[in-house]
């Protein structure tokens, strides 16, 4: 079972993989990623598309406008996982 | 050729194109054949189930367009509504849409079901489509099958299809940019329209279908010159509902494609000019429409055969805007020696984002206000986002962020805040104390 603290890990690294331009910004739990300017709407979609494949799971879209912070994604994650 | 109707468009594209691909979705065709079978199909079960006010969730999907078609056939109000819609509004949005009936994600439809109304007697032909405003100020604008028919017929005139494209469409159908320009376009010229499957795919849907011809937003076009999505295929990309940086449309020409832009408002069931060569900001009229520039600016429309019947419900607000079937628009422009409209800003305290949906200002920085306690604060729009100008000296952002929490978290993603910005001093005000808006939005880049 991946802890929380690995997910956060594996999270931060699909998101520098999909928006380089936040290589070197320090991403924590309380961190709002979605409005930073650095990802833009579609780019936070790219985000999550990213993550869904990397976890093998499926957030429904309905909640991704929810999803503020980097601590709301790894929650919606490790739901999904469990 | 013109159609009064979904029901004549589809009978005539069915006699005269038969076994002709209308709609892909996923790996399913349907022919224009199939698709008219399908639609008479459902809307004799429709009909006979006795509702009438239908609310579509629209997912994009190859049955989400049959119900619509079906519905409007079968004589019923259809309103389409936005999957996506926080759960805090779908109480009011269908109370006050009347709807006694719904269609969509089954959760979602069951979740809905206690708010369903009593109904509409005088729905039939009508859909109803959502200004692309914040939740609070969105207003339904009624539109018909027969003004959607006119909208395509004049979009295709000006800029018609081959029966061999294929166009792609990728916006959702709530919106009336991407129900016009991203469906009936397509079935108006008889060539094929594939069905986008959603924000999951926009990067590989260009590839799956090989379109040659695209509707799309300027977000969604910025999307794919950053991430090289075009498929080889594409030769036509239409651009509306927003305004579009040039230096896109300039990048998207040098790859080859040809860039048209559009624009038109809901309340004109979308288009009224669009650009066909040359520079892509001089737009032409269509055929029904007439524009003419009042003393300040304003751009007024004119067009009989496309012009909303109101806001649902709102009359003093359809009065405000539509006088003697002149529609005030709220942006400004000038008409060139040609006669071709050059769009040039926003009237009203409105911001129009890159994916074409609007942000009411005034209810947006007041809710900003309260969260923060701030009484002076000021939104403009940088790279397409909206950001938040604050006075005085800069302070820590994500300790702001985290306040304005409750607020942005009932956004869309479009109206979700791109930045803080810090003026360093008071806003600058005019005489009568307003924030002076165009000079924040004008240092806005700099800051």
């Amino acid at each position: 079972m991946i802890t929380r603290e690995e997910l956060l890990q594996r999270a931060k690294e699909v998101i520098y993989d999909a928006v380089p331009e936040l290589e070197g910004q320090e991403l924590g739990e309380d961190t709002v990623i979605n409005t930073d300017a650095a990802i833009d709407s579609m780019g936070f979609t790219l985000v999550i598309c990213r993550l869904e494949a990397a976890f093998d799971v499926r957030i429904p879209n309905r909640q991704w406008q929810r999803l503020q912070t980097l601590g709301d994604v790894v929650d919606a994650i490790e739901k999904r996982l469990k | 050729m013109r159609f009064s109707s979904f029901d004549t468009l589809l009978t005539h594209q069915a006699e005269a194109l038969g076994g002709k691909p209308a709609l892909l979705w996923e790996d399913r065709t349907l022919s224009y054949r199939a698709l008219k079978h399908e639609v008479d199909a459902r809307a004799r079960v429709l009909a006979g189930e006795g509702k009438t006010c239908l609310g579509v969730f629209c997912d994009g999907s190859l049955a989400c367009v049959i119900e619509i078609f079906a519905a409007v056939q079968a004589g019923m109000q259809v309103v389409l509504l936005d999957e996506n819609t926080p759960d805090e509004a779908l109480e009011r949005l269908i109370t006050y849409t009347d709807l006694d009936a719904l269609w969509g994600d089954e959760a979602l439809v069951e979740q809905c079901r206690p708010y369903l109304t009593p109904g509409v007697r005088d729905g039939a032909g009508k859909l109803l489509f959502f200004t692309s405003g914040t939740t609070q100020a969105a207003k339904a604008v009624v539109l018909t099958d027969h003004s959607l028919c006119q909208s395509a017929y004049n979009g295709a005139s000006k800029l018609p299809l081959a029966p061999e494209d294929r166009l792609i469409c990728l916006l959702p159908l709530n919106h009336v940019f991407g129900f016009v320009c991203g469906l009936l376009w397509g079935l108006q010229c008889g060539c094929t329209v594939a069905l986008g499957r959603g924000a999951r795919h926009y990067w590989d849907d260009l590839a799956h279908y090989a379109p040659t011809a695209a509707a799309m937003v300027p977000a969604l076009l910025g999307f794919y010159l950053k991430h090289g999505g075009f498929n080889p295929a594409l030769r036509l990309v239409l651009i509306g509902a927003g305004d579009c940086p040039p230096q896109l449309l300039r990048r998207a020409e040098e790859l080859g494609l040809r860039v048209s832009f559009g624009y038109g408002l809901t309340e004109t069931s979308s288009g009224v000019a669009i650009s066909t060569s040359g520079n892509p900001f001089a737009l032409e009229l269509c055929p029904d429409d007439e524009i003419t520039i009042a003393p300040d600016g304003e751009i007024l429309i004119t067009a009989p055969t496309c012009m909303m019947q109101g806001y649902y419900k709102k009359e003093s607000d359809t009065a405000a805007v539509l006088k003697d079937g002149v529609l005030s628009t709220g942006d400004l422009g000038w008409l060139d020696e040609a006669g071709r409209l050059h769009v040039t800003g926003r009237k009203k305290e409105i911001l129009v984002l890159p994916d074409g949906t609007k942000l009411y200002l005034p209810e947006y920085e007041h809710q900003i206000a309260q969260a923060l306690g701030e009484g002076e604060l000021a939104l403009v729009l940088r790279g397409g986002r909206p950001v938040l100008v604050l006075p005085g000296q800069a302070r820590d952002k994500q300790e702001l962020l985290r306040a304005l929490y409750p607020v942005t978290c009932q956004k869309p993603r479009g109206q979700q805040l791109g930045d803080i910005l810090f003026w360093g001093g008071p806003l600058p005000r005019t005489a009568t104390g307003k924030i002076q808006r165009w000079e924040i939005q004008q240092k806005a880049e700099e800051l």
